[in-house]
């Protein structure tokens, strides 16, 4: 049996229709107008124990009504999700003691106060055992570089100690599962780069599950194996990202500097561009590997440098929303 | 001006969303109607002799002011303004070719106008419906309703002028919960909100007779019953333009003043 | 409770990082809060009884409905200011933590600015009980510590109502200041002086008669049955009904979603 195990699960939300100018704001004053909106449709995965999943998807996917449910806020409409041998919304109280959760862009942290008290209040919150709570935030403090800011209140961190304050908040009690919902939004490169890092040696060392959402491809990269695209609610791919960078990634960007007029004509090539000291190429390197496409340009010109790049992981992200239309 | 006109449409259309709000408002504002109108007449039973105000004015006056209500109570807050102030958010404002005391005052009368729009008729309804002596009565005369209208609109304009000025000063102050609160229910009281001025002690009334507040809806409700008469009403319509002008001129000055320390503080 | 008197030093502590605003805030409350006293002295300026009840007796009442509405406030800040919790997303971090959730809610607010009428409550009260002639005995010591906490438990009960119903939307919350500030507007008068239909609501639907009616006639010598000396105790079971709602509105919460 699965770790976590979500079985065609729904939710559908009633919103208000509203729309502009004053004679509508009073229609809507006597008469309201409701739509159903189906957030997550008929959605399963699985989920092995120690796996780090990324759940991508734009904005208003369905991403975090998913984390929602999957963390017992929410309740299906129907459907069933099991983790570790939990019913999250049914078994609250006792399933949560096994989860963190960080939301990047909320805060769990006191504002006015050092995060070490929020700390000692989370000891009280998950009745955490005295040596097990000094363990564990020692370690985190440690490994989070926290030393010097444990002690400042929070609101005179940046951002990015904070969310490092965040993360070593939602794991003192040492859970089996950590949510993260965009936890490196709005980071600088070197916080982005110790958030990923302990993410990274957190699943190794202890085989905590990791559930992130995220709309840095960056993120997932360095983190993720497998990911599960989600769009309109549905789940349109789920996967290694390897596999689908395969499927996407026939595009090659060459640059090629020369003195020389180029004239190429052939299958695969998507696109040309002149650019100041030469000229830019989109390859379909299905239809033309690179060497036969630089041998054909190397007879017409004489090529001073070359310089090839790999279609970057936003643009497949990009092109899979448009291939799915959403 | 055609801009901070559709400045005022807009929040009068979102204003009118809030029909829950608006239900709840009414249910509230009857409540205290009743209860205000039970203390005072269980007051009158069980008092003989000198009363500064007539039974019926005295509930009309109850009536009007909880009509009123979501117009006339000085303790109010405009939570985007508030938070523009306190975010630091102002320079956003500043980079808006408008000028920002206009900007909030019609911000402020529109919310206010919506607001009371939808609440003031279920209540104004229901008030003359009710049994005697619960009810609010007819105006003493043609006249007398016609000067209550008048000094009631000049009254929203100085309500207004006066609630921005409070959120100029805080602009200054930073603190939307020490001076600001103060200030707001001090006026609200010499207004005549909690009780009416007449009831006030005597020292208490003089005090309130020069200053600008008793000008806001005091004078509209109490013409509107006769317990002021017309000519002294037309005094009161100079007094009103006069204290808004005064009004209006310090908030431009003081909010002028603020921007500038703004603006060297680099927001 | 550990942890609730833990959250009250937190929330103390990040209130003092801003001195200066605590202070003037403080100070400025204590003169807002003077406004609701007004009422009352300016008509007793003017009168001399309201359906023979004395200024005094009626400052009794009010302070004591007075103290428990700005316990309440004080201390349970998280249940009143409730819709916040649930419209800044807040009220999700507590689902995910597995302590009760009244008591997390308890936890996440404290308003010491609110101290304020609770200390003005107290001075009110002590000028009331001294120009009072009261013929003290032992019971009437423990009628009026009845009478103090069953304020704090109804302004509870009213609180958690009104929570609930944030649960089903955070619009109209207005109406909650009918059952708190109407209420308490009613009850700073004994609630005999108003007409029988009144007096029954605020006995059997909303219990403030309970809180400084009953006991208050008996306490100040205008009745002498015992029952009346332990009325208070009623609003006790007032809670039940409060809590039960309160957990029906947060299943809710959990399908419908916010």
């Amino acid at each position: 049996m699965s770790f976590i195990e979500v079985n065609n699960i729904s939710k559908t939300f009633k919103v208000q229709k509203r729309s502009g100018g004053l004679k509508n704001a009073i229609k809507a004053f006597f008469k309201r107008e409701y739509k159903y909106v189906n957030a997550v449709q008929n959605v399963s995965f699985k989920v092995k124990k120690g796996e780090i999943v990324g759940y991508i998807g734009p904005n208003g996917a369905g991403k975090s009504t998913t984390i929602k449910m999957l963390s017992g806020i929410l309740t299906p409409t129907s459907g069933k999700i099991k983790v570790d041998g939990f019913i999250p919304y049914e078994q609250r109280e006792k399933y949560v003691r096994n989860i963190g959760v960080v939301f990047g862009q909320r805060s769990q942290l006191w504002w006015d106060i050092p995060a070490m008290d929020s700390f000692e209040l989370l000891k009280d919150i998950y009745d955490i055992p005295d040596e097990v709570y000094e363990e564990n935030k020692n370690s985190l403090i440690r490994k989070l570089n926290l030393e010097e800011i444990v002690n400042v209140p929070v609101r005179q961190l940046s951002l990015g100690q904070r969310m490092r304050c965040e993360i070593a908040a939602s794991l003192l009690h040492s859970p089996k599962i950590l949510f993260l919902d965009e936890p490196t939004i709005g980071l600088d490169a070197t916080s982005k780069k110790i958030v990923r890092d302990f993410i990274k040696k957190l699943n190794n060392e202890k085989k905590i599950t990791v559930i992130l959402t995220t709309h840095d491809m960056s993120d997932i990269e360095a983190l993720a194996k497998r990911i599960i695209l989600i769009g309109k609610g549905k789940v349109l791919y789920d996967g290694s990202l390897k596999k689908l960078k395969n499927l996407y990634d026939n595009n090659k960007y060459i640059t090629i500097s020369t003195k020389y007029k180029i004239n190429i004509k052939h299958k695969g090539i998507i696109s040309k561009e002149k650019v100041h000291d030469g000229y830019k190429f989109i390859i379909d390197s299905k239809l033309i590997n690179i060497s036969d496409f630089l041998s054909k340009v190397s007879k017409s010109a004489e090529i001073d440098d070359v310089e090839i790049e790999n279609e970057n992981i936003d643009n497949i992200i990009v092109k899979l929303y448009e291939e799915y239309e959403i | 001006m055609k801009f901070y006109i559709s400045y005022f449409k807009l929040r009068f259309i979102t204003g009118l969303q809030y029909r829950t709000a608006a239900i709840a408002g009414v249910a509230t504002q009857l409540f205290f109607g009743l209860v205000y109108i039970m203390v005072y007449l269980a007051f009158y039973d069980s008092n003989s002799g000198g009363v500064p105000m007539s039974e019926s004015s005295l509930v009309s006056y109850l009536w009007l002011n909880q009509i009123f209500f979501s117009l006339i109570y000085m303790f109010y807050k405009d939570k985007e303004i508030f938070d523009i102030i306190k975010n630091g958010n102002i320079a956003y404002e500043l980079i808006r070719p408008k000028k920002i005391y206009f900007m909030w005052f019609f911000k402020i009368i529109g919310q206010r106008l919506s607001n009371v729009t939808l609440r003031c008729l279920p209540v104004l309804i229901i008030a003359i419906i009710m049994p005697k002596p619960y009810n609010l009565s007819a105006p003493e005369s043609l006249l007398s309703f016609l000067m209550f209208v008048v000094t009631l609109i000049i009254g929203t304009l100085l309500m207004t002028a006066i609630i921005t000025l409070y959120h100029v000063i805080t602009l200054r102050t930073l603190n939307e919960k020490g001076i600001t609160n103060l200030f707001m229910s001090l006026s609200d009281i010499l207004a005549g909100g909690a009780v009416p001025i007449p009831f006030f002690p005597l020292f208490l009334q003089r005090i309130a007779n020069v200053l600008p507040f008793r000008y806001i809806f005091d004078l509209p409700f109490r013409l509107y019953s006769g317990n002021v008469s017309v000519s002294d009403g037309l005094n009161g319509i100079v007094i009103q333009l006069i204290w808004f002008l005064i009004i209006v001129i310090i908030g431009n000055l003081l909010l002028k003043k603020s921007l500038k320390k703004v603006i060297v503080q680099g927001g | 409770m550990k942890l609730y008197i833990k959250s009250l030093k937190l929330h103390l502590k990040s209130m003092l990082e801003y001195k200066a605003s605590f202070i003037i805030s403080f100070l400025s409350q204590i003169l807002v809060f003077f406004s609701y006293y007004f009422i009352i002295l300016a008509l007793f300026d003017k009168f001399d009884n309201i359906k023979g009840f004395t200024l005094y007796e009626v400052l009794l009442c009010f302070s004591i409905i007075q103290f428990g509405y700005a316990f309440c406030e004080t201390f349970a800040r998280g249940v009143d200011q409730f819709d916040n919790l649930i419209i800044r997303g807040d009220f999700d971090r507590l689902l995910l933590r597995p302590k009760p959730l009244i008591l997390q809610v308890l936890c996440s607010d404290a308003d010491y600015i609110k101290l304020s009428r609770l200390i003005q409550a107290i001075i009110v009260m002590v000028i009331a009980l001294l120009k009072l002639n009261i013929s003290w005995n032992l019971l009437k010591v423990f009628t009026l510590i009845f009478m103090i906490l069953s304020s704090i438990v109804i302004f509870f009960g009213i609180f958690l109502l009104a929570a609930s119903y944030c649960f089903i939307t955070v619009q109209g919350l207005e109406v909650r200041n009918v059952f708190t500030d109407g209420g308490k507007h009613m009850a700073q008068y004994p609630i005999g002086i108003f007409k029988k239909g009144i007096v029954y609501f605020f006995t059997f639907v909303i219990p403030y008669a309970f809180v400084n009616y009953y006991p208050l006639l008996y306490f100040i010598g205008k009745e002498n049955n015992l029952i009346y000396a332990f009325s208070p105790l009623l609003t006790f079971i007032y809670l039940i009904p409060c809590f039960l709602i309160f957990k029906l509105g947060l299943k809710r919460y959990s399908s419908v979603g916010s």
